[in-house]
């Protein structure tokens, strides 16, 4: 007998960070056109449109109908917004995207990158190849906060300098200001914490800033970033896209014979776009193992699939991936990668293997906060 | 300057006194998260089987529960109320006389009963961190006051450096200062030093008392 469930995935496929999560539904759809036998699951898709006081809404509606998973958010404002409701209603959030760790809900299952799965290799990489000093740039809210405090305190506990944080709001273009300040500081180069519009602007004003000035942008500041990827190089466009530094576990270059299969497919179910991403393969992933789960708990019930989720085994287009039983984030394989004039990621380095999420940071950090050296700091935005 | 924030909370030990294990099933999972061991303390007559005097307030953490009568004969120090470790209360019965309890305990954070994962960090970083900020502040206070205990010492000895000197008071403040660094002591302990050292040959017939001094 075939087992029918209904599982909510909200993604904000409309409004100004809407690209990512366009690829991130696509490969939530992906896993569950390759069903499992016993296994039929009915998405029942909502798009809050990139706002905030939507998402809680959308959640409730869906749990009340009486799902009891939900796959999505990719803001981690989104993602602190509706975790209340799926812990009121003691439902599931399969979070698909890399984030800034500090949480560990037991309401949620983490399948995106953690802190020291993208922004620590990060640091180490830009500290022993380009230099020690980084001028800071995010979108203000909670991830470009916590992960360039991350980045701080890991510079600073390294004898690396940050010259100065910059935050512009989510959406806003107008990123001149940033650009100026960036040249005039001259860093060895930018860490950006951007999303959506905001970030494709500031990459084309940023190269032709620099083109403007004959300055080599890639060579002198290069840019990286832990979110950067392919459907978000399509859209910075042609005479911008090489050259920027993403530290990511996923990109669509892998050479692997999963990976392949994967990116066949999806170009194959979804020819409009956008690209696949490290989230549309978290999302990806997300959705295959809750799948796995569902089969073999024989139930929705949330106790039981968290249960049955820590004993999957997936072997997904990045390698191999688990759940962590006591923190419920994934085992994930960093990877640093250098965008080319396709719209794509050459790799230059990556782990041996899986690394264990450490969420908290408890084995990658310093006991006590590293003040910062830095008196220049400051919020513009 | 303010202590450094302590945020990671690896190594840890809580210790857990309560009666009711089910209500801190979240807090002893979430610790697990964050590094810190857990233990629930055995309750023997209603008091905490623990050897307090083997607390270590770097590494261990105490979380009480403020429904337990009087479960804890912690050694406070009453004027800051100031725990030899950090605690870390635990309410269930939302009262004036509970609540009393855990914050003459020292309590510098508090979790509602049943513990919410999601607050455990939180209270984690808050009760620690207002632990060593008072520890600095009752450092600081303990200073101070015995900076004021000897400041007599540290009048008299200005008064007897510029009747022995020939100096105005800056000069033989100056002075005062200079040697109680040469000799690696603070002041008020070096001025103490100097006046007993000079005592005696004020003793000597001929010698005035410095009383007398002061009365010039």
């Amino acid at each position: 007998m075939s087992r029918h469930y209904r599982i909510g995935v909200m993604f904000s496929t409309t409004g100004p960070y809407s690209v990512v999560p366009r690829s991130m539904l696509n490969g939530a759809l992906l896993a569950v056109r390759e069903a499992l036998p016993g296994l039929t699951v009915e998405p029942v898709v909502v798009n809050p449109g990139g706002d905030l006081a939507a998402y809680a809404a959308l959640s409730r509606e869906l749990l009340q109908s009486g799902i009891r998973h939900v796959v999505g958010c990719y803001t981690s404002s989104s993602r602190k917004e509706v975790i209340p409701c799926f812990e009121k209603h003691d439902a599931l959030l399969w979070y698909p995207s890399h984030y800034e760790g500090f949480e560990s809900s037991n309401n949620v299952i983490y399948t995106g990158a953690s802190p020291n799965q993208h922004v620590l290799p990060l640091v180490d990489h830009m500290l022993a190849h380009v230099g020690p000093r980084a001028f800071c740039i995010g979108s203000n809210y909670i991830w470009a906060w916590e992960n360039t405090r991350i980045f701080r305190e890991a510079m600073t506990a390294r004898g690396a300098r940050v010259l100065a944080e910059r935050y512009v709001a989510v959406g806003d273009t107008e990123i001149d200001q940033v650009v100026d300040a960036i040249l005039e500081a001259r860093p060895s180069f930018v860490f950006n914490n951007l999303i959506g519009t905001s970030n494709y602007a500031f990459f084309r004003a940023f190269r032709a800033a620099c083109n403007a000035r004959g300055i080599d942008q890639p060579r002198t500041f290069p840019v990286v970033s832990c979110t950067l990827s392919e459907p978000e190089l399509e859209e910075i466009g042609e005479g911008a896209v090489e050259g920027h530094l993403s530290s990511s576990v996923y990109f669509s270059s892998l050479a692997t014979p999963a990976n392949r299969a994967f990116t066949r497919a999806y170009r194959e179910a979804f020819p409009e776009g956008p690209s696949t991403s490290a989230d549309a393969e978290a999302s990806y992933i997300a959705m295959k193992l809750l799948m796995l789960a569902l089969a073999e708990a024989g139930t929705d019930d949330v106790e039981a699939v968290k249960a049955a989720v820590t004993r999957q085994h997936l072997l997904a287009p990045q390698g191999e991936v688990r759940i962590d039983p006591q923190t419920l984030h994934a085992y994930l394989t960093p990877r640093i990668g250098i965008s080319n004039g396709d719209a794509r990621f050459d790799i230059l380095v990556e782990a041996a293997g899986p690394v264990p999420p450490d969420p908290y940071l408890v084995q990658s950090s310093p006991r006590y906060a590293v003040a910062s050296r830095n008196s220049t700091l400051r919020v513009v935005k | 300057m303010a202590p450094r924030l302590l945020q990671n909370f690896n190594g840890g030990r809580a210790h857990i006194v309560t009666a009711s294990p089910s209500a801190v099933e979240a807090l002893l999972a979430t610790l697990g998260k964050l590094g810190v061991s857990a233990s629930i303390v055995e309750l023997v007559n209603g008091r905490a089987g623990i050897d307090l005097a083997a607390l270590q307030a770097d590494r261990d953490i105490l979380f009480v529960d403020g429904d337990l009568d009087n479960p804890l004969a912690l050694d406070i120090d009453a004027g800051a109320r100031q725990p030899a470790v950090p605690v870390i209360g635990l309410v269930g019965v939302e009262a004036p006389s509970r609540l009393k309890q855990l914050v003459h305990l020292g309590a510098t954070a508090f979790l509602r009963k049943p513990v919410q994962g999601g607050a455990v960090y939180t209270a984690l970083f808050l009760g620690i961190n207002q632990f060593l900020l008072r520890g600095d502040l009752r450092a600081r206070l303990d200073d101070m006051d015995r900076r004021r205990r000897g400041r007599r010492a540290v009048v008299k000895a200005i008064i007897a450096r510029m009747t022995d000197a020939g100096v105005d008071d800056d000069e033989a403040y100056e002075w005062l200062r200079r040697e109680s660094m040469r000799s690696r002591q603070n002041l008020e302990d070096y001025c103490d030093a100097f006046m007993k050292k000079r005592a005696p040959a004020f003793e000597q017939p001929g010698n005035e008392p410095l009383r007398g001094v002061a009365r010039k």
